[in-house]
């Protein structure tokens, strides 16, 4: 379906630009940056050459693509729009001015739409930053290189109604070394919706989950439909936003008074197996719970960790039904106990959570491991791989990875500077759910235990 | 549609409501043959707030008192009168329906008076709901641990599941259904009774 656009072997640039503050030079310098195999037909109507690629002056004169980018304002897009359509599989008007603007620009939206039926074509936007494909270099966005950052190549499709949020977003998890699969942007989503785009993502190899920030439904009862299919296979996190005002006569009604579209919207993901996020720290934080880590069947939780407080706080968060997840501390088995005590730290504390202490070493992680992986009290597992005593070593990190891969559903807690954070980065490469905070290394869990229900439900 | 309207379509799909009497005009009140007390309501598709104009007189204890009641909302609002048998205790729930922009017609769940009005505390699924999601919408709110039995007061949470799946049904099939109040529903320990309900349809 949409095959041709995440992995165009052609693109086209309509309104190419020797101006490097351009979007209609950005989007060619983009394409090189990103490592773009395909072919390239930037179009200008001065001609010439811009980054090595000859421009073409018309439309006309380049062959059919797959993906046309439009850099041009409204108007001259709509003028525009029919050569392009024409020669195109999937089209990016990237200028606003449309139906964000009011009647003239809807006008404009019905033309451009009305155009794309005529020819087949299928429209992303307008009014939007475009796409951005990793692992194709497909890259439409605008940012300034030297203060942001584009994600690398992951297994995250994000499907988003605001283009800046997303930016925004991907750029703050790049430091984490967090990579995406798929990128879309909506913009004012007069052809190509959410729907769509989650069937095709949720039927992706590539796509291990996915999130989507949403304004307003482009058809509610059919995302339902398309969300519980796709939540059968992968996770589906929604960050959605707005709510709009009921009228009409039914408002009279009490019903009518007590529910925003928010409190049903709530209700539809309870029914369909969508994970809410409330807001974009969490959707990206629980897609990667989603992703990489494994459903929880129990709310029994075994923490370990190096430091007695770290424990202490972890523990009031999982038991906390305010400010917490309302889980519960495993309790651990007497054989486990002993196991821990006899064989492998002495000097800690056997009580979940277990506190081994800064004496603590990766062989002694290793043990703790195993002794709780053995224990049928315990559904899942919270380790905090904390580098700051001189015990632990960058090994911690394979040892941890090996039981998150071998063993019970497990989240990594690593707390710290820069040491920390390039532990961190290994950890996410090596697809561990890991994250930079108690918080949040607590709320990804009760995700995956949300999870686990969800998967429960759709068994039944 | 007026309240004796709604209560029968609500009859067809297996909801209990008190027994009642439509009096047209006074000479109707000799064949009125309810179980005292009953209350007596203003029947009228117009008025939606009954007592807030006046509309309902409760604890009718004998025919006389039926009189004077009928006379009274008759000689208002020249409608007609519905008689209904009263009935009290347990715990009081609020179900409704609306029509979201987005998802279209959906079913709400939450404990009546102070903890809808205060608290807001309700739920919501998209029509048409499975048992499970009527299971899960008494486990979503709030007041939850009141439907386990509180003071005392014990409810039938089945009783209560089978309600909210009849109220989809009958939005599922009518397919007309713009909205719903059925406030208060009465939960006892044997029983759910919808005491009150207002319907709206869609205009054709």
């Amino acid at each position: 379906m949409f095959e041709k656009l995440v992995n165009p072997e052609s693109i086209a640039v309509i309104g190419a630009s020797h101006n490097e503050k351009k979007i209609g030079f950005v989007v060619l310098k983009n394409l090189v940056s990103h490592n773009y195999r395909g072919k390239v037909y930037p179009v200008n109507p001065k001609g010439g050459e811009i980054l090595g690629f000859k421009v073409y002056r018309e439309v006309n004169e380049i062959p059919e693509v797959d993906l046309s980018v439009i850099t041009l304002p409204a108007e001259l897009t709509v003028k525009i729009f029919e050569d392009v359509a024409k020669k195109s599989k999937f089209i990016i008007p990237i200028a606003g001015g449309f139906g964000e603007t009011g009647k003239e620009g809807k006008e404009r939206e019905r033309k451009l739409k009305e155009i794309a039926d005529k020819y087949g074509a299928r429209i992303i936007g307008p009014n939007t930053v475009g796409v951005l494909f990793p692992s194709t270099g497909v890259n439409t966005a605008l940012i300034v290189p030297e203060r942001s950052r584009f994600p690398e190549d992951g297994d995250i499709a994000f499907i988003t109604q605001s283009g800046a949020l997303g930016l925004l977003t991907m750029d703050e998890f790049s430091m984490y070394g967090v990579g995406f699969s798929y990128f879309v942007n909506l913009g004012n989503r007069i052809d190509v919706n959410e729907n769509e785009l989650l069937e095709f993502f949720g039927n992706d190899e590539k796509s291990k989950s996915v999130v989507l920030y949403i304004e307003s439904f482009r058809d509610g009862r059919k995302f339902m439909e398309i969300a519980e299919q796709v939540s059968r296979k992968k996770g589906i996190v929604i960050l959605k936003a707005g709510r709009t005002s009921r009228g009409g006569k039914a408002a009279s009604l009490h019903t009518g008074a007590l529910g925003g579209s928010d409190a049903v919207a709530d209700g539809a993901f309870k029914q369909c197996g969508v994970i809410r996020a409330y807001d974009e720290i969490e959707l990206v934080d629980y897609a990667r719970a989603l992703a990489h880590g494994k459903p929880i069947f129990g709310k029994r939780i075994a923490v370990v960790t190096s430091a007695g407080g770290v424990g202490v706080v972890t523990t009031d968060y999982i038991e906390s039904e305010v400010r917490g997840i309302g889980m519960k501390m495993a309790e651990l088995s007497d054989e486990t106990k002993r196991k821990i005590k006899e064989e492998v730290v002495p000097f800690a504390s056997v009580e979940n959570p277990i506190d081994m202490t800064a004496q603590a070493s990766d062989e002694d992680y290793d043990g703790v491991l195993e002794a709780l992986n053995e224990d049928e009290n315990v559904d899942a597992i919270l380790v905090y791989a904390l580098f700051q005593t001189p015990l632990i070593s960058e090994k911690l990190v394979d040892i941890i990875t090996k039981w998150a891969n071998k063993g019970k559903p497990m989240v990594v807690g690593v707390i710290g500077s820069e040491f920390s954070l390039e532990m961190f980065r290994k950890f996410e490469k090596n697809g561990v759910p890991v994250y930079p905070t108690i918080e949040r290394a607590v709320k990804s869990l009760r995700v995956l235990y949300d999870r686990g229900k969800i998967l429960k439900r759709w068994e039944q | 549609m007026n309240e004796y309207e709604a209560k029968q379509m609500l009859k067809e799909y297996g909801i209990k409501v008190p027994n009642s009497f439509v009096a047209n005009c006074e000479e109707d009140i000799e064949n009125l043959n309810l179980k005292y007390p009953l209350v007596a309501k203003v029947l009228s598709e117009k008025i939606l707030h009954k007592s807030d104009v006046g509309g309902v007189i409760l604890n009718i204890r004998d025919k006389e008192d039926a009189r004077h009641a009928f006379k009274k909302i008759h000689g208002k609002f020249n409608t007609p009168v519905l008689f209904e048998e009263m009935v009290s205790g347990g715990v009081e729930l609020i179900i409704g329906v609306l029509n979201d922009a987005s998802f279209g017609p959906a079913i709400m769940f939450g404990l009546g008076g102070i903890f809808t009005e205060v608290y807001k505390d309700v739920t919501f699924r998209v029509i048409p709901i499975k048992e499970r999601d009527a299971w899960g919408m008494l486990e979503d709110i709030k007041g939850r641990k009141i439907l386990e039995g509180y003071r005392g007061i014990n409810v039938n949470k089945e009783k209560i599941v089978e309600l909210l799946l009849s109220v989809s049904r009958l939005v599922e099939e009518r397919g007309n259904i713009e909205g719903m109040d059925l406030n208060p529903v009465l939960a006892t320990p044997h029983d759910v009774i919808v005491l009150d309900t207002k319907i709206i349809e869609t205009s054709r």
